[in-house]
């Protein structure tokens, strides 16, 4: 055996101890056996697919989005979105295995040794899943402020779990809060003797997160609920004892069981192993996000756009093919208005309906194409990226959503608030289209400037 | 205040054991303890401060008390018992000036706590013999606080459960834009787009408040409501929602609970020692028992029983945030503008016309909506209160930008007349932002409104002929709804607020086609084609509606 432990000498109690080591009944042990199994298999990266993820990681040129996604390892066995059938099938191998290794060790009268080094494995798992989610909330990067776009869509066009990022992303300083609870939890994991504190911040927090998911119809319920599951089955370990103090007001012993580390070699792998985890998932991974929120963040695009020409814009004009379209709200073809995003987006407002980007789940993107936060969820708009060439004055565009739907747009600008249009659209129609800068106020930026308190006019 | 035993190594173990047998009763061993005297003067300057920021500090709170109508209640009378304002303002509610972002009264509060509790100690200095520890007050005080913030926060916990706090966006908010909201509609909102997650919010809620009526769950109770109002604080200074005063008493109120265990806490879990619980518990004589019985059965009687009753009427008929008299039934739907005179001029759609309509709605209930790019005031509060008028129902305007105009209409079916008043008052109540923050009336104003002489061309704006065709609007929901409080709102004056006015009547087959025309609020004549269009949402349709609109 590589670490001893001290068992502190059994007392007579009087049953008010309310878990001591010492034999453990036949179904703790028949249960700890197949939890045992059930959550080294959910907890510890078994999957082929894990490593390749590993070896693809350009170590030289760590990004935080890397240190993210490695953080949300679970394991699958079938492909597609994430389903509970992963779990039941884990839970199967866990009783196969539960009532094989029983039958191979009846004579064992306890797995305190072995309960404890599970709680590590669970309490470091935890810890990567919160600390990840953390740091990104932290610096708030997971909800990033409305795209012009996006302020300018009807709230009724938007799904709920998109109103839900947006309806984050407007206060940052809550959000840092939020991240702030999910890091205190993670580095309270990280001692065994504050595990169970971490837990009562845990249970609440991550518990209000799966039922936002489930809720605001988030693609991340069944990761939330894991998380919770790790929390519970940590908090499991003092329950009884709260219980016995709290609420029954009894007397109550404290646990009794610690490793101690006799060897050498085996106190600086500990060391070794927990210096490791803090460097990596703390130090580097907190460095790298704080860095991604002041240069590369990862929701929106960065190939800045048209210089100077960010805004919300009226269409005063429109061609199409030679004919003038008059103003609007129901016609098909018409655009209604257009924003030009401080990235290299061009967001359209049609009647139409357009086709909806219903990503909800959180991945980290440094290819500009990849980034669809802008679009996913909302309906309303379409949602252009562009190449710009300043020489020929031009504008590639391409449906973010439908790549076959693509238009080459010559602009001219005559002044600072007008932009005109001219080219080949969809089906090589010609278009003619006169925009005109709007002066936008949005009301929640401009209350902040005054307080909401009294008169108001906008 | 603690007992507890180092167990850490095996030596101690022994002597341990042998002096101190588990089956102690924790209460002998509290009971004689001497307190020192540090803690003595804290205590005393706690028992005053508590006292005072639990009991209700205006006498209009008492009197209302003995004025309901016990056998007619509406849910906000109850509600209105469980939300009191509490603390000292007889000093007033500012501190050198400043009300300290509401938090003042609690300043002060302490201060004068601090005076009572030390002449307390000075008395206590004479008496002989001096009391050796407060337990019993100790538990009082704790049985105190804990029902203050149990009764508070079940009252909090209804409105949620039974999702009326934040309604499921109308219509009219739907068309608007996000961005021409104020960040407190825009929190309030994205909660009441998920009423099953209000629900679930509503549980919590009324689980810690139910945990906080008994003494063994107390501190699970403290630990809910400190964790659920502590992010309200926060979501209440980030969004600006106006409550962060209220709902930072319940954190000082659950904290102030927390005290008595989070050291047995520490001790049991981090420190991993041997704890004892120090619980003392009164003892009551029969009479005492009986008395205790009764007020419990009571509390729970009217705060969870008949609360829930009530709130469960108020979520299926009247809605306290929307209106609650069903819309002409015809007129319901969302209507592109497709034709607009105005005084015989017709004018061609635009987006930047400062005139012309540009869309409208006709809600589920007495509600039309229409959009004009004109700049407006804008009512900021959050559309709270409880008003018992449709028109004072104002969350379908509040905080909301955009060009969109509300008016609440009393329809003439016969004569087929909308008699319009929009929703926004000029220098209204706002009722929204909080009572602390809440403007008082100038003595002028007041005499004024008393006279009823706000608006004085208001008062036979609809004939008597019209009127009667109407019928009355207090009675226009469903009669299980009916209340004393409602009777009294609708038989006093109405508030002569000054507002925008329109009559139009309106002619359609089906409703596919509503053609409006009339006087508006300029007193030009205006003529209206609405069509109906069928505007789909990407936003799922709520799956848990309040009122009663069929």
């Amino acid at each position: 055996m590589s670490s001893a432990a001290i068992y502190e000498a059994q007392v007579r109690s009087g049953g008010a101890v309310a878990s001591a080591p010492g034999e453990w009944k036949p179904f703790e042990k028949v249960l700890f056996r197949i939890a045992f199994i059930y959550f080294v298999i959910q907890c510890v990266p078994l999957d082929w697919k894990f490593y390749r993820q590993v070896f693809q990681i350009n170590w030289l040129n760590l990004t935080y989005g890397d240190i993210f996604e490695l953080s949300r390892y679970q394991l699958r066995f079938f492909s597609g979105p994430d389903t509970w059938a992963n779990w039941a099938v884990i839970l199967l191998i866990a009783i196969v295995g539960g009532i094989v290794w029983g039958n191979r060790d009846k004579d064992k009268k306890e797995y305190n040794q072995l309960y404890y080094w599970l709680r590590v494995i669970v309490r470091y798992r935890l810890a990567a899943g919160l600390i990840a989610y953390g740091f990104i909330k932290f610096f708030p990067l997971q909800a990033p402020p409305p795209s012009l776009s996006n302020l300018n869509t009807a709230y009724g066009d938007f799904s709920a779990w998109k109103l839900f990022a947006l309806s984050l992303g407007v206060v940052p300083d809550y959000q840092s809060f939020l991240g702030l609870v999910e890091l205190a939890g993670g580095l309270l994991l990280l001692h065994r003797r504050t595990t169970t504190l971490a837990t009562l911040i845990i249970i609440p927090f991550t518990g209000n997160v799966f039922i936002s998911n489930l809720a605001y119809e988030g693609g991340e319920y069944i990761y939330s609920f894991y998380l919770i599951v790790l929390a519970l089955f940590l908090f499991a370990f003092d329950a009884n004892r709260l219980n016995n103090l709290l609420t029954l007001g009894k007397p109550t012993f404290p646990n009794r069981f610690k490793p101690v580390f006799t060897q050498n070699n085996i106190k600086q792998a500990r060391i070794a192993f927990k210096g490791a985890f803090v460097l990596f998932f703390v130090v580097i991974y907190g460095y790298k996000s704080y860095a991604g929120y002041h240069n590369y963040s990862y929701q929106y695009p960065t190939k800045p756009g048209l210089a100077q020409a960010a805004g919300l814009y009226n269409v005063e004009q429109f061609v199409l093919n030679g004919d003038t379209l008059a103003y609007s709200p129901l016609d098909p073809v018409r655009w209604k208005d257009v924003v030009f995003e401080n990235w290299a987006t061009l967001s359209i407002r049609s009647s139409p309906p357009a086709v909806i980007d219903s990503a909800n789940v959180e991945h980290i993107d440094f290819d500009d194409a990849r980034r669809n936060y802008e679009q996913a969820g909302s309906g309303g708009r379409h949602y252009y990226s562009y190449e710009h060439d300043p020489a020929s004055k031009t504008l590639k565009l391409t449906n973010k959503v439908d790549a076959s739907d693509r238009l080459t747009l010559h602009y001219s600008r005559p002044d600072s608030t007008t932009i005109l249009l001219s080219g080949v659209g969809k089906s090589n129609d010609s278009l003619y289209v006169a925009l005109k800068k709007i002066n936008k106020k949005y009301l929640f930026q401009e209350v902040q400037k005054v307080g909401r308190r009294g008169e108001f006019k906008l | 205040m603690l007992s507890t035993i180092k167990l850490n190594t095996a030596t101690e173990l022994p002597v341990v054991e042998e002096s101190r047998p588990a089956d102690v009763q924790p209460d002998e061993r509290g009971e004689s303890a001497r307190w020192p005297e540090w803690q003595k003067t804290l205590f005393r300057i706690a028992f005053v401060f508590f006292i005072a920021m639990s009991i209700p500090n205006s006498a209009e709170w008492y009197t209302a008390l003995f004025n309901f109508e016990w056998t007619r209640l509406h849910y906000r009378d109850v509600y209105d018992i469980a939300r009191f304002g509490s603390g000292l303002d007889i000093f007033g509610r500012t501190l050198f000036g400043s009300p300290l972002n509401g938090y003042a009264t609690w300043i002060i509060t302490f201060f004068a706590a601090t005076v009572v509790g030390l002449i307390w100690t000075g008395i206590d200095r004479l008496r002989k013999p001096q009391p050796a520890n407060y337990n019993q007050l100790y538990y009082w005080l704790r049985v105190v606080v804990r029902y203050r913030a149990g009764i508070g926060i079940i009252g909090f916990g209804f409105t949620k459960l039974l999702p009326t706090q934040m309604p499921y966006p109308s219509l009219g908010l739907l068309n608007t834009n996000f961005g021409d909201f104020t960040l407190q509609k825009i929190y309030w909102l994205s909660v009441g787009i998920v009423p099953w997650y209000q629900v679930f919010a509503g549980v919590v809620e009324l689980a810690a408040g139910i945990l906080l009526f008994f003494r063994g769950t107390t501190t699970l109770g403290a630990i809910l409501l400190l964790g659920a109002l502590g992010d309200i604080v926060y979501v209440n200074f980030a969004y600006d929602g106006g409550v962060h005063v209220y709902s930072s008493y319940f954190v000082l109120l659950a904290a102030f609970l927390l005290i008595k265990d989070t050291p047995k806490l520490w001790n049991l879990i981090v420190l991993e020692r041997f704890t004892a619980p120090n619980n003392i518990y009164p003892f009551f004589s029969k009479t005492g028992k009986y008395i205790r019985y009764a007020l419990k059965f009571g509390v729970f009687g009217l705060f969870l029983v008949h609360l829930f009753y009530l709130q469960y009427v108020n979520f299926k008929y009247d809605p306290y945030k929307q209106p609650s008299t069903a819309g002409v039934k015809t007129l319901r739907g969302n209507y592109n503008v497709t034709e607009f005179k105005i005084n015989n001029q017709t004018i061609p759609y635009s987006p930047t016309d400062t005139l012309r309509w540009q869309w409208a709605t006709f809600e589920n209930w007495t509600t039309l909506t229409f959009k004009v790019n004109k700049p407006q005031p804008l009512d900021l509060s959050n559309g709270g209160g409880a008003p018992m008028r449709d028109i004072g129902r104002t969350f379908e305007l509040t905080g909301t930008a955009g060009g969109q105009r509300v008016y609440h209409y009393l329809a003439d079916t016969i004569a087929h007349t909308l008699y319009l008043r929009d929703k926004y008052a000029k220098g209204g109540a706002r009722d929204g932002v909080g009572q602390e923050q809440k403007p008082q009336p100038s003595r002028a104003e007041k005499s004024k409104e008393a006279r009823g002489e706000g608006d004085r061309a208001d008062k036979n704006w609809i004939s008597k002929a019209a009127l009667a065709r109407i019928g009355d609007e207090n009675k226009m929901i469903d009669p299980i709804a009916y209340s004393a409080r409602r009777d009294k709102e609708f038989a006093a004056k109405p508030r002569r607020d000054k507002r925008n006015r329109m009559i139009l009547n309106y002619t359609t087959q089906d409703g596919s086609r509503v053609i409006l025309s009339g006087i508006n609020e300029n007193k030009d004549s205006i003529y209206v084609v609405l069509d109906r269009v069928k505007r789909p949402y990407v936003l799922a349709k709520s799956t848990l509606n309040a009122g009663k609109y069929d």
